[in-house]
């Protein structure tokens, strides 16, 4: 088992830091005492197999679920019974695998909504149209155009969301979280359903975003040209457990990470490398 | 400079108060029908805050307005007997007054109001939690329960109801109140703290994850819904001054209900013409009113094959995609 902790020169303390984090539903156990450091500005991957305990990790970290041992730290506090706008408030976004975005909502407005949790003015000045409302509401709008402006998505901006082709609405999710101005960006499944010219645009955009953003951003993945190629840092879960974690060089020689996904102790290649790329 | 809206709002008030100074020239019949169109207006307009913005299926509108107009009495009756009998005759004299009349009749709206948001807050509370049907179950229980109580409340009539109340309701009260709830209720939907309440109707672990509040956007629409239902019931209550217990039972709620889907989810436009729609049209079909909630059905029936994004829904559809 490869536990080398990630050593990162940029900080000495972690952004989000999970220690023996574990969720269990009745006799099952989803995620079983997980350590796990992000450390700020650093490009995290999370793999493993299917129901390795992925998204549950994901959930627990953005308070959907409470941890039933454990403990998840954000800049050193407890995210313990917080409910998930109040940690969306603490500054983590993240996108969903099924893509949740707001249906009845245009383009603009699905980037609006989240402008709220940054807004200069309280809801009574929105029911008296205060001045200072007229304000903020300009330069709310002033900022998701930039937004989508800056993500291609301008020309959409009245569409009706669910609307758009599959990776536009990909690109509109993280886009709405970048309006909530998150510190730790968690992107379930970036490049689920994507193809390869896709695939390699999504790579570009991980990149700039966080280049642009100065995030921290944690990406579960099933591609593996996508989390070989843009991550720094890799953790690999298999039945809740974590079994690996390193460089992408080091994941890719490490036995037991094959064994998880091809089941014997073969050449250490997951299996996506092959087909995939 | 003060915004559009203001001006806007004051622009329809005064209109309103002309056509009020006029309004005594009206044939009683096209009156009365006026009246119930703005009643209308009002409840739909506050039902489609909680249903259509915010996507809480709620059948407990009648049960609102019961409150209102319940409790609104006691202010326009009980409270204002006691100041017209009272020692003071100054006190007396202003509460006989036309002013002081009007004074008490809105103090008795506000009291209506208040108290049905205030329940609004009570029975939301803990039933928001609940999705979907099991809301709608709670909210009909409510309802339900309201008309009980008062039709078995001595204070209030029991099953007889409430006879001889002030008529107080006039064309400039209610378009006063029409006014007033659309400018809240636009106010409050139409800016980005208002897409809360759309953005938790469609998903709200999303709306959860970039920092809303669900169960607050939730309660708050169904207080200020529950607020101008309360009004609505209250200028009900004395515009026919009779209150009749069995006038608020679920086939009221229904009827708000089938306004709201009518004019479109969330399209507060095409709620206010399925109000006047739906409220014009049982006249028209007078020689057939029995058959008026078989036409309903009917008429939602097609409505859900044809245009299930509601009849004067010209915005994109919710369910339409590429």
């Amino acid at each position: 088992m490869d536990t080398t902790p990630p050593a990162d020169p940029r900080s000495s303390a972690p952004l989000l830091e999970l220690r023996r984090a574990t969720v269990r539903f009745g006799g099952l156990t989803a995620v079983n005492a997980v350590d796990l450091q992000l450390f700020p500005g650093g490009l995290y991957g999370l793999i493993g197999p299917n129901g390795a305990g992925k998204s549950t990790l994901f959930n627990l970290i953005t308070g959907l679920y409470q941890p039933t041992e454990g403990e998840v730290l954000f800049s050193g506090h407890s995210l313990r019974g917080q409910r998930p706008h109040q940690i969306a408030r603490l500054g983590i976004a993240r996108t969903f695998q099924n893509i949740r975005l707001f249906s009845g909502l245009s383009v603009f407005d699905n980037v609006r909504v989240a402008c709220n949790l940054h807004r200069a003015t309280a809801p009574w000045h929105t029911l008296l149209r205060l001045r200072a409302f007229q304000s903020d509401e300009a330069a709310i709008t002033a900022q998701v155009d930039s937004l989508l402006t800056l993500f291609g998505l301008q020309s959409f901006r009245d569409h009706p969301a669910t609307s758009l082709p599959y990776g536009d609405q990909r690109r509109l999710e993280i886009v709405r979280c970048l309006a909530t101005r998150p510190q730790l960006l968690l992107l379930d499944e970036p490049a689920a359903g994507m193809n390869p010219a896709e695939k390699l645009d999504l790579i570009r955009l991980i990149r700039e975003v966080r280049q642009r953003f100065a995030l921290t951003i944690l990406l579960v993945e099933h591609s593996m040209r996508v989390v070989m190629d843009v991550c720094e840092h890799i953790a690999v879960l298999d039945h809740g457990t974590k079994i690996a974690e390193g460089s992408p060089a080091q994941i890719k020689r490490n036995l037991a990470v094959a064994e998880a996904y091809l089941g014997t102790a073969a050449p250490a290649i997951p299996p996506e490398e092959k087909s995939a790329c | 400079m003060p915004p559009r809206r203001h001006f806007l709002f004051l622009l329809s008030l005064g209109l309103v108060a002309g056509i009020a100074c006029f309004s005594s020239g009206f044939d009683p019949y096209y009156l009365d029908l006026l009246i119930m169109v703005g009643v209308n207006i009002i409840l739909a307009v506050s039902l489609n805050l909680i249903s259509g913005h915010t996507g809480q299926f709620s059948l407990g509108h009648a049960g609102f307005m019961a409150i209102g107009a319940y409790l609104s009495t006691l202010v326009t009756v009980f409270w204002s007997d006691s100041l017209l009998a009272s020692a003071n005759e100054k006190l007396a004299g202003f509460a006989a007054s036309p002013w002081g009349q009007n004074l008490l009749f809105l103090l008795a709206l506000l009291t209506g109001g208040l108290c049905a948001a205030f329940a609004g807050l009570v029975v939301g509370g803990p039933s928001l939690r609940l999705r979907g049907d099991y809301l709608a179950l709670v909210t009909l229980g409510f309802g339900e329960i309201v008309r009980v109580t008062f039709q078995n409340t001595e204070t209030f009539g029991g099953a007889l109801g409430m006879y001889g109340l002030p008529d107080h309701t006039s064309f400039f009260w209610v378009y006063a109140t029409v006014a007033c709830t659309l400018f809240v209720i636009g106010n409050l939907t139409d800016s980005t703290w208002g897409r809360g309440f759309a953005a938790t109707r469609d998903d709200e672990i999303a709306a959860a994850s970039i920092g809303i509040n669900p169960t607050r956007y939730k309660i708050i629409a169904f207080v200020v819904g529950a607020f101008f239902a309360g009004v609505a019931g209250a200028l009900f209550a004395h515009f026919k001054m009779t209150i009749v217990p069995t006038g608020f039972d679920f086939t009221r709620s229904i009827e708000i209900v089938v306004m709201v889907i009518l004019g479109g989810m969330g399209n507060t436009r095409g709620v206010i013409l399925a109000a006047i729609l739906l409220t014009l049209l049982p006249e028209f079909l007078r020689p057939i009113a029995q058959y008026r909630m078989v036409l309903y059905a009917l008429l939602l029936i097609v409505l859900m094959i044809l245009r299930p994004q509601g009849l004067f829904n010209f915005r994109f559809s919710r369910k339409k995609s590429a």
